[in-house]
């Protein structure tokens, strides 16, 4: 399955990422609405982490044996057999947030229910598609050999 | 291969969809004695307080078990085991198995109080089939009580609060939720709970019940106290529920006794996994109960692999927990009550979030966040893959991100070793 992977050392944190991410996961898909005006208010699943120095973005890494999916307690969070993508069903989420407790790279977002990347289900993902600086890629899980 | 499970829970949900990993031949059959398919018993609170519908609480959807070929039998109670014909009884039929997995969960405890047993209005909070009821009867004018304030008793009030005229929790610990919460921290939680209307009567308990006929009227408190109670449910506890693992003669000892990694029983045969096992904590040692969701679904993975044949075993098993009750939020993981000088609390209070880091040696053992649980799975990940906090780079008291490792290891994270 394609993933999207960062590169730490192209990253200038400017959180474009999260901009476009957010937006995308808005009802209006338009960036004043999303941030200024719309309730409840739109989750950016990605987040860039660190200083000037040295920042990264971080999404979910869809893992093969998701450690969040064997923790919910509800049977909302299910890894799809055939994308690989690891979601949230919306309608059955409690926001318990054990998903969160046990996440080991940190990328589940905490609202009234847990919100995470859903690699905006299979297109090139919005974050990749804005990093300016092509920080983020959008590739095959085995990656690119250098 | 015939292979059969007692319990339709996380456990034996999760055993039988490992075993038809490995197994895509043999027969899977699960016996529930409650009237319904899997479904998410934590979301009980939830649908009472009308957050979830039924329909939600389904840990697969109804297709699942026919793609899978998982046959669910429910209401069906199974009442003996015969080690020697390798059958189980339930009802009238009988069951015959290759492989057997106990996945029976945790049993209510109630302690004896004068003229409760048996009462109409005296429910237990464990299960959908208690909580329809329940719902049933609350409204408005109902003044409810729970006794136990504990994570069960707990979340019955937080769904009661909304319905009931009034919800007042007995608890013979002197703070709440004191399983999980140390006194600093839970006098922040009551306080929250009490501002949202739940009313406490700590060190104490319910010595007897006034009644009409077969409804409770009224309750009589320890220190004499009584209040008028319409719906009492009953909170205190939960036990392993071993009773046919005990008749079957099978190594029990509180919870029934496994192989630690391969989960198997005293009979090669029986396997066991879940609340109603001892497991043993990877951070100290011991051997204790942990009725907890990730650890019964980690346990029927591997008890349902060992049951196919696969070389499936427990990594190491830990308590990790998460809660929320009106928006105040804990997350807990690993040794929260440890005693004794080999271990020393960080604590970090800053308005509402609290932050209790329970280190050992160099290493993290344990956590109690509350309302500050951003990003806690990175100090699961410390506490269980032992990592020595002298091999990271920033501030372990800070909420937790990637930056707490080196470049190397972050890279690892994220790409998973692919070179971009």
């Amino acid at each position: 399955m394609k993933k999207v992977f960062a590169r730490e050392e192209l990253c200038i944190n400017c959180r474009l990422c999260e901009v476009y991410c957010k937006t995308n996961h808005s009802k209006s898909k338009d960036v004043i609405k999303a941030y200024k005006s719309e309730n409840p208010a739109p989750v950016s699943r990605i987040a860039v982490y660190g200083d000037k120095v040295a920042s990264v973005a971080v999404n979910c890494r869809h893992c093969d044996d998701p450690a969040c999916v064997n923790a919910c307690i509800t049977g909302a969070m299910t890894k799809d057999k055939k994308t690989g993508i690891v979601s949230v069903n919306e309608d059955k989420c409690i926001g318990c947030m054990t998903c969160l407790a046990v996440c080991p790279v940190g990328c589940i977002k905490q609202g009234n229910i847990a919100f995470k990347c859903d690699l905006c289900g299979g297109e090139e993902p919005a974050c990749v598609k804005n990093c300016p600086n092509r920080a983020l890629l959008w590739l095959e899980a085995g990656g690119v050999k250098s | 291969m015939k292979y059969l499970i007692i319990g339709a829970s996380a456990a034996g949900l999760a055993a039988a969809e490992s075993i038809r990993k490995y197994d895509s031949e043999g027969s899977v059959t699960i016996l529930t004695e409650e009237d319904y398919l899997p479904y998410s018993r934590p979301s009980i609170s939830y649908y009472l307080k009308g957050k979830v519908k039924e329909s939600n609480m389904a840990l697969r959807k109804p297709a699942f078990y026919k793609q899978n070929n998982i046959a669910v039998v429910t209401g069906a109670k199974v009442t003996a085991i015969d080690r020697h014909s390798k059958t189980v009884k339930a009802g009238r039929k009988s069951y015959a198995y290759d492989r057997l997995c106990l996945a029976t969960g945790s049993v209510p405890f109630v302690p004896p109080m004068e003229n409760v047993s048996g009462k109409a209005n005296a429910l237990t909070f464990l299960d959908l089939a208690a909580v329809k009821e329940i719902k049933q009867m609350a409204n408005e004018k109902t003044r409810a009580v729970v006794i136990g304030a504990g994570l069960i008793g707990m979340k019955a009030a937080e769904g009661l609060v909304k319905i009931c005229k009034s919800v007042d929790v007995v608890e013979l610990a002197p703070r709440v939720l004191p399983s999980i919460l140390d006194e600093k921290s839970s006098k922040q939680v009551k306080k929250h709970l009490e501002d949202n209307g739940i009313k406490f009567h700590l060190e104490n308990t319910v010595v007897k019940a006034v009644s009409k006929g077969k409804q409770i009227t009224a309750v009589t408190l320890k220190d004499g106290k009584k209040l008028a109670c319409d719906l009492l449910i009953l909170a205190v506890g939960v036990r392993p529920c071993t009773e046919l693992a005990e008749k079957a003669e099978l190594e029990v000892n509180r919870g029934i006794i496994t192989d630690t990694q391969t989960m198997q029983t005293s009979d090669s045969n029986i396997y066991a996994a879940g609340d109603c096992c001892v497991s043993t904590d990877m951070l100290d040692g011991s051997k204790k109960i942990i009725a907890l969701w990730p650890n019964a679904v980690q346990q029927g993975t591997v008890a349902g692999a060992q049951m196919a044949g696969a070389d499936l075993t427990v990594g190491g098993t830990y308590s990790v927990n998460a809660i929320d009750f009106f928006g105040l939020r804990i997350c807990t993981c690993g040794l929260i009550n440890a005693q004794g000088d080999e271990y020393r609390d960080i604590i970090k209070k800053d308005g509402e979030e609290y932050k209790r880091l329970i280190l050992k040696d160099d290493k993290l053992v344990g956590f109690v966040l509350i309302n500050c649980s951003q990003n806690a799975g990175i100090y699961t990940s410390l506490i269980s893959n032992r990592i020595s906090l002298d091999t990271l780079e920033g501030d372990i008291t800070d909420a937790p991100s990637i930056f707490l490792f080196d470049k190397d290891t972050r890279m690892t994270k994220l790409r998973g070793g692919v070179q971009i």
